[in-house]
This record gives C-alpha cells, structure tokens and sequence, in this order.
C-alpha cells in the first residue's frame, strides 16, 4: 500500500511568491528610488487591487454580491479624516483606528441585508451606501457637501509623506492579497471554495455558511475600507460624492470580472488592465466607459473565469496555489 | 396644513414611483432577477421621447403612445438577446450582466444627448391645478397617479384573470414543470420583460413631462423602484403600489423637513422596514 502526502505548493507558486516579497520591499522602498509621481501611482494601484481583491473574496468565494463597497471605502475614509484632521490623532495611526468604522458598520448592514434574496441584497447594498452618501452630505461635523481637506499633513515633510503612502501601499497589499492567500489556503478556504461551488452542499458538509459569510462580509468590509482610507490620505481631500463613488463598485467589478472571478491572479491582471486603460482611454470619457462596460457585460455571459480563467486552460502555473494535490510518496504523481 | 398636503404630495409622487417599481416587481417575481438597467432605460425611453418631439413634433400623448411600443420592444430584445442567458439560481452572472449593460447604457446616452438635463413639454398642462379645499393639486400628478392606479389593477388582473397571467405565476412558481405542462419559459419570460419595460414607457413620458432627465438619472430610478417594491413586500403587484405611496410620502416629508433629507428620508423608510418588517408591509408571513 502507497503512502500519499497532500501538495499545495508548485514551482509556480514558489516563484510567484519570491516575486511577491520582491515586490512588496520594493514598495516600501519606494521613497528611495522612486519619483512622486511613480509612487502616486503604485498607491492608486494598490487600492484598485484591494478593493477587487475584496470584491472577488465577497463574490467569487463567499457568493454575496454587493454593488454598494463604496460605502465602506466612504466611512473608513471619513473615519481617518475625523480623527486626524478634527481629533488630532496621528494620521498614520488614525488609518488603523479608522478601519474599526467599517467593521461596526458592516455588522448591522448585514443584518438588515441578508433578508433580500440573491440580486435584491446587492441593490440594497447601493441603497445603503446612496444613504450613507446623503447622511455624510448632510453632516456638519463632515463639513456636509463641501467635504474636508487632510490639513495636518503639512507638519510631515514631502519624503516623511512618501515613506507612509509607500509603507501603507505595501501593508494594503499584504493584508488584502496575502491574507486572502492565507485564508484560502486554511481550512476556512476549503470552506469557502465549497460553499462558492454550492452552499447547500456545503451546509450539509457542516460548513455553517451564514457564519461564514457574515464573517467574510465584514472582513471584506475592513480591507476595503483600508483601501479607502490610503487612498483618501494620498488625495488630502474628501467629499461625499469622491468617497461614496459608485466608481468603486464599478471598477471593482470589472476588475475582477474581466481577471477572472475566484482567482487572486485575475485580480492582478484585471487592476493592472484597468489602471493602464484608464491612464491611456481615460481621456476618451464616456466612450471609454462604454467599453468598459460592454467588456464586464461580455465576461458575464461568454468568459465567465475572465482572462486567467482562458490563460489557465492552456498553462497549469498559479501564482497562488490554493489546490491541494495528492501525492504518491514513492514519486508518482496520483 | 403643511403636513397633509406633503402627504398628499407623496401620494402623487408616489403615482410616479409606481410605474417605476411594477416593472420591477413583475420581473423580479417571475424570474428572480434584477435588471440594473431599469432605470436607464426610464431615461433612454424619456430621451428618445424628447427628441421624438422636438424632432417630429410630437405632443406629449403621441410621444406616450409611441414610447410604449418601443418599451415592449426593447424589453422583449433586452430578454431575448441577454438575459435569457442569464436567468438562473445564480444571482451573479444577471446582476452583472446588466451592471455592464447599464453603464455602457449610460454613457452611451452620454454620447448621444450630452449631459444636459431635458424636458418634455406638455403644452400647458404642467401648470395646470385644481383644489381640493385648501389643498392645491396639479392635474399633471394627478393624471399620473390615476394612469399608475389603472395600470397596476390592469397588470394585477391579467396576472390573475388571463391565461397568460397564468402562464406567467406558472413559471414563477416552478419553471420546470411549468415547462412540463406546456408553458414555453424563454417566451413567457420575453413577454414579462416586455410588459415590464412597456410601462416603463408611461413612467419615462411622465417623468420627462414632471421633471427633468438627464443621462446619469437612472441608478437613482433604479433605487426607488427597489425601495418600493422591498417596502410593499415581494412579488405583489398592489403590494409594489403602496410601496411606491409610502416611499413618495416619505420623501414628500422629508423634504418639507430639510430639503437635503427628501430621498435620505425614503432610504430611511426602507432600511426601518427591512429591519422590523423583512417581508414587506403588505405581505403576509410565509
């Protein structure tokens, strides 16, 4: 009789993962060998990547569809400026505070949502982030629809800003693309990827899946938020409609759409895709967004593992291998 | 005073919201998904009937009775040529779907009439009133809530009274053996789609003759519709209508309140039903 041995790993992932530490010191780094203008960049970058990343954890795996992530992006946001700019509080640490304010907030929407079926608990997600947007217009204490400036940035110098924004991007990666690895590498991803393939199946596997998706609604919740928080404190500026921007949810969604839905690899390649097309067509406005959104439209009905999904059926190499392989210890693959 | 004649202004708004939600709320209960174009294609149809007018003179009534057909049409394309493919127990691949499609509407929209907010003349009629002791109430709103009135007992009856209302609960309740017993659902599911983005023909006309649209409206035309059909409770045609009251009436106050607060009031209301009556006010536990 054979012995067998479990294999997560492959030659891929390995690399993959060196590429990915590179990365993130490379990052950190930045303010030592990057311009102002490259760093601004890779900030925006990151954000686009943890806002899908989050997006694809909530829909490609915890199969809860939200269209309304802006409104966590919006009260983290706001949370920071608050405590930095009214309370005083240090902005760097008051970007850790604020992520408290999406995950209080996370709890009860859940709660309120999670009684609309399927399709209607997504537009009720916009509903709440559209009243969250109106309640911050209508705020005082926000400075209502003129929205507040990050004033006390101007005690830090230009390069003490660009080792935080570097630091923050890098953490902002971590937590989002490496802690969702993480997770979906533990027994709580092989519950995950069972109930994205059927929950009901899942349920009666002992996966509780109500739990499970309260848990991973306001985990989402936070690193969005987080992402909102970074990239609010790299613009210095807020207003309700900047932070409540269905842009979010929009770009989100086509990210990971046109990626590939259920991958952190598509991630990668639909933000990068995204961030390029939006640098290079941005200028062509409506008709630009036409096609963006005729593109989303396409990958749901044609492509629906997006363009990791069609790369993957020709080259088996993730980057993030979260597949567990059984293997022969007398070296045949089973 | 003040405060029966917001309601009363709710009221008529709310006519308006009806006609938005109907749709919604046939679509919904047929075949359990959400079409996030629905309120875009309130603008495109309030759009192509401004140009109709200005375009081939057409008053307010000939562009009503041309928007409808042209609602049914696009309704039963939009069914035929994507969401057919979509239609399933699987919210995600419908709901995104139609996200895509509704921005790419959008700015489509964008290209073609710009960003300016339009109108539909109604020769005269917009200014017109009449009381109702004390009370002031425009002919136009009134015009409104009547159509919305009829169109939701027409929708209600034919669901209940004809052999396509069967048909469609048939497919509703259970698409498989409705399918067994003789109902095609891919035409079933057309026809509903039709009808639902026909009426929207009428709330397009009168949306454009109340107010203004402009191409970035629809997300704020898809929320009310929503509200309205949550509020009343879920596949309930009359239950979609007082949904649609509630909602006007809540806004109506609360704008009389602060003006910033009209539509927060409604999202309000529907959060507070949500949390005490999930079911929908109007809709009997199951």
């Amino acid at each position: 009789m054979s012995k067998y041995r479990v294999a997560r790993m492959t030659l891929s992932g390995r690399v993959a993962l060196v590429l990915f530490t590179a990365a993130l010191v490379g990052i950190c780094a930045m303010p030592w060998w990057a311009s102002q203008g490259l760093i601004r960049d890779v900030v925006t970058l990151a954000c686009y990547i943890a806002v899908a990343q989050m997006w694809n954890m909530l829909a490609g795996y915890g199969g809860v569809v939200s269209v309304g992530q802006q409104a966590f992006v919006g009260v983290a946001a706001y949370a920071m400026f608050v405590l930095a700019q009214t309370f005083g509080v240090n902005p760097f640490l008051a970007v850790f505070l604020s992520l408290l304010a999406p995950a209080i907030l996370a709890v009860p929407i859940y709660g309120l949502l999670h009684r609309l079926e399927g399709a209607y608990f997504a537009i009720g997600t916009w509903v709440v982030a559209e009243a969250l947007r109106l309640v911050a217009t209508n705020m005082p204490m926000l400075n209502g629809g003129a929205g507040m400036s990050l004033r006390v940035m101007t005690q830090f110098s230009a390069h003490e800003r660009a080792v935080a924004s570097s630091l923050l991007a890098a953490a902002l990666l971590l937590v989002t693309l490496g802690g969702s690895y993480l997770l979906l590498r533990s027994r709580y991803g092989i519950a995950l990827t069972a109930m994205r393939d059927n929950p009901v199946a899942a349920a009666s596997q002992g996966v509780d899946v109500g739990r499970l998706r309260l848990l991973i609604f306001i985990a989402t919740a936070v690193g969005t938020g987080f992402a909102g928080a970074v990239y609010f404190m790299a613009q210095l500026r807020i207003t309700p409609p900047s932070a409540f921007d269905a842009n979010w949810a929009n770009l989100a969604i086509f990210i990971v759409m046109v990626g590939g839905i259920g991958s952190l690899e598509g991630v990668i390649i639909g933000a990068v895709i995204y961030f390029f097309a939006d640098r290079w067509f941005g200028e062509y406005g409506a008709s630009y967004l036409i096609v963006l959104g005729l593109l989303t439209l396409v990958c749901a009905l044609y492509f629906r593992g997006g363009i990791w999904g069609l790369w993957s059926k020709w080259v088996e190499a993730p980057w993030f291998p979260t597949r567990r392989r059984l293997i022969r210890l007398d070296g045949d693959k089973a | 005073m003040h405060w029966i004649d917001g309601i009363v202004q709710g009221v008529l708004l709310g006519g308006l919201y009806a006609q938005y939600a109907l749709g919604m709320a046939l679509m919904f209960g047929v075949m359990k998904i959400v079409n996030v174009t629905h309120g875009d294609l309130v603008v495109l149809l309030a759009l192509i009937g401004i140009s109709l007018a200005n375009v081939a003179g057409l008053g307010p009534w000939a562009v009503l009775a041309t928007l409808v057909p042209i609602g049914a049409a696009l309704g039963w394309l939009l069914q035929r040529a994507l969401l057919n493919r979509v239609v399933g127990n699987d919210p995600l691949p419908s709901l995104i779907a139609t996200f895509g499609l509704s921005i790419a509407l959008q700015n489509a929209m964008l290209v073609i009439w710009s960003a300016d907010t339009r109108s539909l003349s109604g020769g005269g009629i917009q200014q017109a009133s009449i009381s109702l002791g004390p009370i002031f109430v425009g002919v136009l709103p009134l015009i409104v809530l009547i159509c919305a009135t009829l169109l939701t007992g027409g929708l209600d009856l034919t669901m209940r009274r004809t052999r396509f209302g069967r048909s469609l609960r048939a497919a509703s309740a259970d698409v498989e053996a409705a399918a067994m017993v003789g109902v095609n659902p891919r035409n079933v599911y057309a026809a509903a789609t039709a009808i639902a983005v026909g009426i929207l023909g009428f709330a397009a006309t009168f949306q454009a003759m109340r107010s203004t649209v402009a191409p970035a409206d629809g997300p704020f035309q898809l929320i009310f519709a929503f509200e309205a059909v949550i509020i009343g409770g879920l596949g309930s045609i009359w239950g979609a209508f007082a949904g649609a009251m509630i909602l006007g009436i809540s806004q109506a106050i609360g704008f009389r309140i602060s003006p910033g607060f009209g539509i927060l009031a409604g999202h309000l209301v529907f959060l507070a039903v949500l949390a005490i009556r999930p079911q929908g006010i109007f809709q009997r536990r199951a």
